[in-house]
């Protein structure tokens, strides 16, 4: 990198640094660059301005002004003065003008973001022509990409990707949050507009109905997400330290056995193992003619039964995947250690709870708390074991008593089209797993890392 | 008694052994069952029922016998078989926990129905025998017996893969049997699959899938590794609020940003097709950096430095230094970006909706399984069931070593 360039420039240093031409390309986007000698480049600039200032015109800024209303024309009759009758007015989509809304503010930050380049470039040739050196024409531009510029060409795809399909529908998922596009609220035929922060109250208030169906997912989705995260790491670190063990043959054959349980698409063995424990499955067929129960045992109908299953079902693909990891990390404990351990006296419960517990926790907390997550969001093992039910009347709609807030989410979103609830709730499991996010990444400290490990 | 030593054969292990088969013979003369005041002994069940009752005694006899033998007369070879019938007595009386119902109730033994809780003290003293007997027999000729809990574990974890696969050769149709094992077999389940005027187009719903899947895992993986290059090897402004920027994305949860996906795609007007399915797919790929870029941090920087002073630009870098490199990764990165759409069931559904055709196999076989159409479509379903896992397996086992060192890869971030 070159000494000079690395001087802090900002906007306005550029701005009270340059020459007329540099202050004009504020305005006209890529002058300096074509008044330097990059008139393909400055072209471009303009071009993109232009095709802003068009859009901005066109539909812009209708779109940013009635995203501040969401629509003020409820569909319905209006009476028509020329034919003299009662006609159907076309009312306002509070949803497309949120939407239109949205995609108008990201295609502003994109216009700024080309705005602030296209000054830092013509900053750049003219620097470049004041320092009497050349200035890159259009074809030195493209052959940077490859080199010193790589990271446009390699990252300018992917973030686009993002922008448009996760953080375009995440912010306009946000913003519904403080809406009221409810079930009640549904566009073309009604309007829904601005509530603040209501929705937030109503989940939160334990004495309505949406707090008393809130507040007792919430408990069962911690619940499930700490039986399930810890049962299927010590589970699997069992198997694992059990196949790893000294007197164990043919290891790879029984990994296999366990890792082809892994590898059946989860969504397979889920609606397998859930045909199996219905009411008439084979398991509860098999359970009577073996005598153990005189009639079907509820296992996903009844709810405390029903979450016990699930938690079960889930160590079924959960403990081999555990052991899949935990086999590669055994492997790096130093061999030293046990066989010290052993001579010292150590019988293998003491040898696992001074030497092996301990390591694993410290490489694996990362894990731990990604899986931890991840299981909060375990939408696959609820959705195709039980649905959510057994649905009950002390919850809000069709949430059931195994919901988690995540299969909940999807079931406003889907069957009772409580869009404003939904965006509520993801929220909230955003500030859950931020939270514990936090915790993870204090202790990882991965910005450390990263460069001890080149 | 002989106490001298023996290589290969630890002694007290085997006297515990030898004790516990012997209360094992002995629980044989307690009672076994009894239903509404007639009570079976172990002895009497063996030799009215015959069968499974009657090997499982003779090998408690033969256990208890051979274990006070071999107290006196000590050999490894002896005490090997030993434990080989050990494990046969305990597979038996495992099994009489499962089998007597079935195998007492014909046989008029006892008044009434038989259930589980009606086994007496001298079943659960054989039942326990059996397998503390067992462990301490195996811990006398030093066999490890983790043996044992391997063998109770494979037993449950086959269970739902065998059971589906058996039902997928089963010639009765209909989800509600009695039993375990087909009666008659047939390949008709899988055949109907492919008929050309079947009910189901499941052939077209698994190269649909089969389409996408692939389709989105190059592309996805493309994308992942140019991703992760970047972040691991270029230093730019922005960088880290860049990473940053993407965890806390990545914490919202997917689904919440579904429905404004599939309205961005209407708008579009490709909502309802396989591309809108694979662009969805791909579009947001670069947020599963992470492990990537975490195997990419331990390729060391020298490599790069080097081939830069040979003159290497930094995309030559990439593709002759990094992508040779990171060979493990990419093969991680490849199949789990195609198991991911392989198995993927909520935005397909949302997004493909009525139109059958489209269906990828998740959505067709969830379908199968509705209420009013289980009890039709349950063998078809399993067999379904088996041709989606297949080439997930097989992908799997023969590509397990590099899945392992992927994930291992994630742990150390």
């Amino acid at each position: 990198m070159n000494k000079r360039l690395s001087v802090r420039r900002t906007p306005i240093t550029i701005f009270v640094d340059g020459d007329i031409f540099t202050k004009l390309s504020y305005l006209v986007w890529g002058l300096s660059n074509m008044v330097r000698g990059q008139i393909v480049k400055g072209a471009m600039y303009l071009a993109l301005e232009l095709a802003y200032i068009y859009y901005m015109i066109t539909n812009g800024l209708t779109s940013l002004a009635n995203m501040a209303t969401l629509g003020t024309h409820e569909q319905g009759m209006a009476f028509d003065e020329s034919l003299g009758i009662y006609v159907v007015q076309q009312g306002d989509n509070s949803m497309l003008m949120l939407l239109y809304g949205v995609v108008a503010v990201v295609i502003t930050a994109m216009a700024i973001v080309v705005w602030m380049t296209s000054v830092y470039s013509g900053e750049d040739a003219r620097q470049r022509k004041l320092a009497g050196r050349k200035v890159y024409g259009i074809l030195d531009d493209v052959t940077s990409l490859f080199d010193t510029h790589i990271v446009r060409l390699f990252l300018s795809l992917p973030l686009l990707g993002i922008l448009v399909f996760t953080v375009t529908p995440l912010i306009y998922m946000i913003l519904m949050a403080f809406t009221n596009y409810d079930a009640d609220h549904q566009p073309p035929g009604h309007l829904f507009t601005w509530v603040g922060l209501e929705n937030f109250r109503a989940i939160m208030d334990a004495s309505g109905k949406l707090g008393a169906t809130f507040l007792p997912i919430l408990g069962w989705t911690l619940v499930w997400a700490v039986a399930a995260c810890f049962s299927c790491y010590f589970g699997g670190m069992f198997l694992a330290i059990l196949i790893n063990s000294k007197g164990i043959k043919l290891k790879k054959l029984w990994r296999t056995v366990f890792v082809l349980a892994m590898a059946v698409p989860s969504f397979i063995s889920l609606l397998v193992i859930s045909t199996m424990l219905g009411k008439n499955g084979i398991i509860n067929v098999l359970l009577q003619n073996w005598g153990f129960t005189t009639e079907a045992l509820p296992f996903l109908t009844n709810a405390t039964w029903a979450r016990g299953t699930i938690i079960i079902v889930n160590l079924w693909a959960g403990i081999p995947a555990t052991m899949l990891m935990v086999s590669g990390i055994l492997m790096n404990i130093p061999p030293e250690l046990y066989e010290s351990a052993s001579i010292d006296g150590a019988n293998p419960v003491q040898q696992f709870v001074k030497i092996t517990f301990p390591y694993m926790l410290q490489v694996t907390t990362p894990y731990l708390i990604t899986n931890f997550i991840g299981n909060i969001n375990n939408f696959g093992v609820i959705y195709f074991l039980t649905g959510g039910g057994p649905s009950t009347l002390d919850y809000y709609k069709g949430a059931g008593k195994t919901d988690l807030l995540v299969t909940w989410l999807y079931k406003l979103t889907n069957d009772s089209n409580d869009y404003n609830l939904a965006a509520t709730l993801g929220i909230l499991i955003f500030i859950i797993s931020a939270v514990f996010s936090m915790i993870t990444y204090a202790q990882a400290r991965i910005s450390e890392n990263e460069e001890a490990l080149q | 008694m002989n106490m001298k030593e023996i290589i290969g054969l630890r002694r007290r292990p085997q006297m515990i052994a030898a004790g516990i088969y012997i209360v094992a013979l002995v629980s044989v003369f307690l009672p076994f069952a009894s239903v509404g005041g007639t009570t079976v002994t172990g002895l009497s069940a063996a030799l009215s029922l015959g069968g499974l009752h009657l090997a499982g005694l003779i090998l408690v006899a033969l256990t208890a016998v051979m274990g006070i033998f071999l107290l006196v007369k000590p050999s490894v070879k002896g005490a090997r078989l030993w434990a080989a019938f050990g494990a046969l007595e305990t597979a038996a009386v495992t099994i009489e926990l499962f089998a007597t119902k079935m195998l007492i109730d014909p046989s008029g033994l006892l008044p009434g129905s038989f259930l589980v809780k009606n086994f007496g003290i001298g079943y659960w003293l054989l039942l326990i025998t059996a397998f503390v007997g067992l462990y301490y027999a195996m811990a006398a000729t030093k066999l490890s017996a983790g043996y044992i809990v391997l063998a109770l574990m494979t037993v449950v974890w086959l269970f739902p893969i065998l059971w589906i696969v058996l039902t997928s050769f089963r010639g009765e149709s209909g989800y509600y049997v009695g039993y375990f094992i087909p009666k008659t077999f047939t390949l008709d389940n899988y055949l109907n699959l492919f008929k050309e005027d079947g009910p189901l187009p499941f052939a077209r719903w698994w190269l649909n899938t089969f389409f996408v899947a692939s389709i989105s895992c190059v592309l996805n993986t493309l994308i992942v590794l140019i991703t992760s290059f970047i972040l691991s090897r270029q230093r730019f402004q922005g960088r880290t609020l860049l990473m940053k920027a993407m965890m806390v994305i990545g914490m919202f949860p997917g689904f919440m940003s579904m429905i404004a996906v599939y309205n961005i795609l209407k708008g579009m007007g490709i909502s309802q097709s396989l591309g809108a399915l694979i662009l969805v797919n791909v579009a947001s790929s670069a947020m599963g950096y992470y492990i990537c870029k975490g195997f990419m941090d331990t390729v060391p920087k020298a490599m790069d430095e080097a081939a830069r002073i040979d003159g290497a630009t930094n995309f030559t870098i990439f593709y002759k230094i990094m992508i040779p490199m990171a060979k493990p990764i990419v093969i991680y990165q490849l199949m789990s970006a195609f198991m991911g759409p392989w198995g993927d069931y909520i935005f397909p559904s949302l997004l493909l909706g009525d139109k059958q055709a489209s269906y990828t196999v998740a959505i067709g076989l969830k379908w199968l399984t509705d209420q009013q159409r289980i009890e039709t479509y349950y063998t078809q379903f399993a067999a379904g069931a088996v041709l989606v896992s297949v080439p997930i397996v097989i992908l799997f086992s023969m590509l397990q070593r590099y899945y392992v060192e992927g994930m291992s890869g994630a742990v150390k971030g």
